[in-house]
């Protein structure tokens, strides 16, 4: 494989470099040893080779230390062995003696280099020990299952400088499209208690594969991601260690029930979502057939010719009207809450929003009378009609539940600034600093009024979300108690330069 | 329809009470009514019936409501309105591609179906008959003769303010897509191009509305498309 011979020749080369640096250390002692004899007239220096090769074999490792010491012995033989400045060595005696410094140069080196690399692997083991310990203090420290989980994804992921990857234990689903598919395979047989650990070889790359604790699978399946790292064996030791004590923190913290509740949790999640799904059809059925059933008795020549009757058949459709409308808001409220508004946006007239909501409440509005004031140059604006138009509805509503019969709602569709304000103002029951201090938040109903009208205190709770989903605001105001309430929806249009560019027209 | 014959609608449901009133409602305005449960009853019926309206629910147990409209339309023009609960518009708009000629969301009343019904039933027989004077209120198009005038006096149109009137009388009382509107004016360049309605519908308004603020005439159907007003029973539906 390309890469393993790119590895070999980068061993060459830093042996290379490192017989080169010991050669130039040779060189530099030399400059000294020459110095010596030349000023100090020292005889006896030869020793002074075993400093280059005691260097050579701490930092640059054997083989520049035993180049080191076959050039030491040379330069040794040049300076301090007669005939003086020849390589060439006369007297037995001395040859000995060269001998002799060779070995010990030998064994010198070999020394160094051991002492070096035993130093170094202390320096690592403390590394590994200071990591584990830091480890276990996160673990002691994390207050939940999702603070522990995190720690054990940051902590090996430090460890093996790759992606480590976590499953199950109600960790993001997403997780698991990031592995290839054979190691998803191996996840899954893992967490139906397989085994407790697995690796597996994939493009390349080594995956190890294990069970946070050695006891469960319900404390989720890890899956590292080793890439040609060889010492799968270190790391699966080391992966072991870590592992030991964060699953007995997992089970101190009682994880598995916690996580039990949450599975629990989902599938209620799921109920309601269904119930509500169920709600919308099963009883917007009956409705329906209510609903049309009285418009049908209303118009049929008997109950036409009856007063009573006719008014009485109008009250069934309108009540069922009602009836839906509050369904309605029940579903629009767990919309919101469950974040599923997303506004369609496009360029609307405002005063289309205005009329097709009137139009939607004509007959709730008919014992009012309705004063309209729409600017008839008003800016298009870009938002979802369909929310705006729901928030407006619900504002109207509003408007003709709290005035009494008979009296005037005014609807105004104006510009101001970079909003087009779209208004309705009642001549009703007001609002008191108080209730407007709390008007549109969930479920709330002002006390005063509450006894004699009925409602749930989502509508405007729904048309402040609506409009905010439109990037807009809606804003009540009213001068006290029994004083009217005039509520508008604040929807901004970007400078009359950005609006829609006008069509061809031929 | 004739005066003699009366006309025979063919409602599709799988809910017996909405039946019962859809078919009481059906026979005081004058129809012979038949049911289907079933979308493959409704296919067959269709076929041997021949109705002259269907009013088809979209919530069937044996097919989607959407599947069976495709079928039907593959060989059928008959008048037909969806009853939906869904009140989501772009599965609204969907089913109007598909070709349905209107649709009413459930719970609706009596009038409200009737109108769309009868809307979609005109335009078959302007189909049929040629007949070509379209009434709005005050406004009268004369499609033969591309007239357009308000209370009896001629309105000047843009050769584009006309066909965009032209596509609405065509359909008049029932609502026609945005995208319709855009691919048939403007090309299918500019199917999503809503501004250009908005700007042109404006400026129509000026021309044929009393109070283009207050439109009688030509109504939007918010998320869907405009609709040209009843013009039997004006543009809004008692009941």
């Amino acid at each position: 494989m390309a890469w393993r011979s790119a590895l070999r020749l980068d061993a060459v080369w830093r042996e290379l470099r490192g017989i080169a640096i010991a050669l130039l250390m040779v060189a530099a002692t030399t400059v000294v040893a020459w110095g010596l004899i030349r000023y100090l007239d020292v005889r006896r220096g030869s020793p002074i080779y075993l400093i280059p090769v005691l260097l050579a074999g701490w930092h640059l490792g054997r083989i520049p230390a035993l180049a080191a010491a076959i050039a030491g012995v040379l330069w040794s033989g040049y300076f301090f062995y007669s005939p003086f400045y020849t390589y060439f060595v006369a007297r037995p005696a001395e040859i000995i003696n060269l001998t002799l410094f060779m070995i010990v140069a030998l064994v010198t080196s070999h020394l160094a280099n051991s002492m070096k690399q035993q130093a170094e692997l202390a320096r690592k083991r403390e590394n590994q020990m200071s990591d584990l310990y830091a480890f276990s203090r996160q673990l002691a420290a994390a207050p939940t299952a999702a603070d522990i989980y995190r720690a054990i994804e940051e902590h090996l992921a430090s460890l093996v400088q790759r992606r480590v990857l976590l499953f199950g234990a109600g960790r993001n689903p997403a997780a698991e499209t990031e592995a290839p598919q054979p190691v998803q395979a191996a996840i899954a047989s893992i967490q139906r208690g397989a085994a407790l650990t697995t690796t597996v070889s994939e493009a390349g790359d080594t995956w190890l594969i294990r069970r946070v604790s050695s006891r469960t699978p319900d404390f989720g399946v890890l899956a590292i991601d080793l890439g040609h790292m060889p010492a799968v064996d270190d790391i699966r030791r080391r992966v072991d260690d870590a592992l030991a004590d964060a699953s007995a923190t997992l089970e101190r913290l009682d994880v598995a029930r916690a996580l039990n509740e949450a599975k629990m949790r989902s599938e209620t999640e799921l109920l309601r979502e269904a119930l509500i799904g169920s709600v919308s059809h099963e009883l917007r059925t009956p409705l329906a057939a209510i609903m049309g059933a009285a418009t049908v008795l209303r118009g049929s020549p008997a109950v036409a010719q009856d007063e009573r009757l006719h008014s009485l058949a109008g009250v069934v459709r309108d009540e069922a009207e009602r009836l839906n409308n509050d369904i309605q808001n029940l579903l629009d409220a767990t919309r919101i809450s469950r974040h599923q508004i997303k506004p369609q946006l496009e360029w609307i007239e405002p005063a289309d929003i205005v009329n097709s909501a009137l139009e939607r409440r004509h007959r709730r509005l008919a014992e009012h009378t309705v004063a309209l004031d729409m600017d008839s140059n008003l800016p298009f604006i870009y938002v979802d009609p369909v929310l705006v138009q729901q928030a407006f509805v619900q504002i109207v509503d509003n408007a003709a539940k709290y005035s009494p019969s008979g009296s005037t709602i005014d609807i105004s569709a104006k510009r101001n600034g970079h909003d087009v304000v779209l208004s309705v103002h009642d001549h009703g029951a007001g609002l008191t600093a108080d209730e407007m201090a709390q008007l549109g938040e969930r479920f709330f109903r002002g006390h005063r009024l509450a006894a004699t009208t009925s409602g749930s205190g989502l509508g405007l709770w729904i048309a402040k979300a609506f409009v905010g989903a439109n990037g807009g605001r809606l804003q009540a105001t009213s001068e006290g108690a029994d004083q009217g309430t005039t509520v508008s929806i604040f929807l901004p249009y970007n400078a009359d330069a950005n609006q829609p560019e006008a069509a061809p027209d031929d | 329809m004739t005066e003699q014959q009366p006309p025979i609608v063919l409602v599709v449901d799988d809910e017996v009470q909405i039946r019962r009133f859809l078919r009481a409602g059906l026979e005081l305005d004058g129809f012979v009514v038949q049911d289907a449960e079933t979308g493959a009853d409704a296919l067959k019926s269709v076929t041997l019936q021949q109705p002259d309206l269907v009013i088809l629910d979209l919530g069937l147990p044996d097919m989607d409501g959407g599947d069976v409209l495709e079928r039907l339309r593959s060989w059928s023009t008959v008048p037909l309105i969806v009853l939906s609960v869904r009140s989501n518009e772009a599965e609204k708009v969907r089913l109007l591609e598909s070709g349905a000629d209107d649709y009413v969301v459930k719970p609706f009343g009596m009038a409200e179906l009737l109108a769309r019904a009868h809307a979609a039933m005109r335009r078959q027989v302007r189909a049929a008959t040629g007949e070509p004077v379209v009434r709005a209120g005050p406004l009268t198009i004369d499609l033969a003769a591309r007239i357009v005038s308000l209370n009896g006096s001629r309105v000047t149109l843009t050769p584009k303010e006309y066909r965009l009137l032209q596509l609405l009388a065509q359909h008049a009382g029932n609502v026609v897509t945005h995208q319709y509107l855009l691919k048939e004016v403007w090309g299918s360049p500019h199917m999503h191009d809503t501004h250009y309605l908005r700007i042109f519908v404006r400026k129509l308004r000026q021309k044929i509305e009393q109070d283009p603020t207050q439109p009688q005439i030509l109504l939007t159907e918010l998320g869907v498309g405009y609709r040209l007003a009843n013009p039997e029973v004006g543009q809004r539906v008692a009941n």
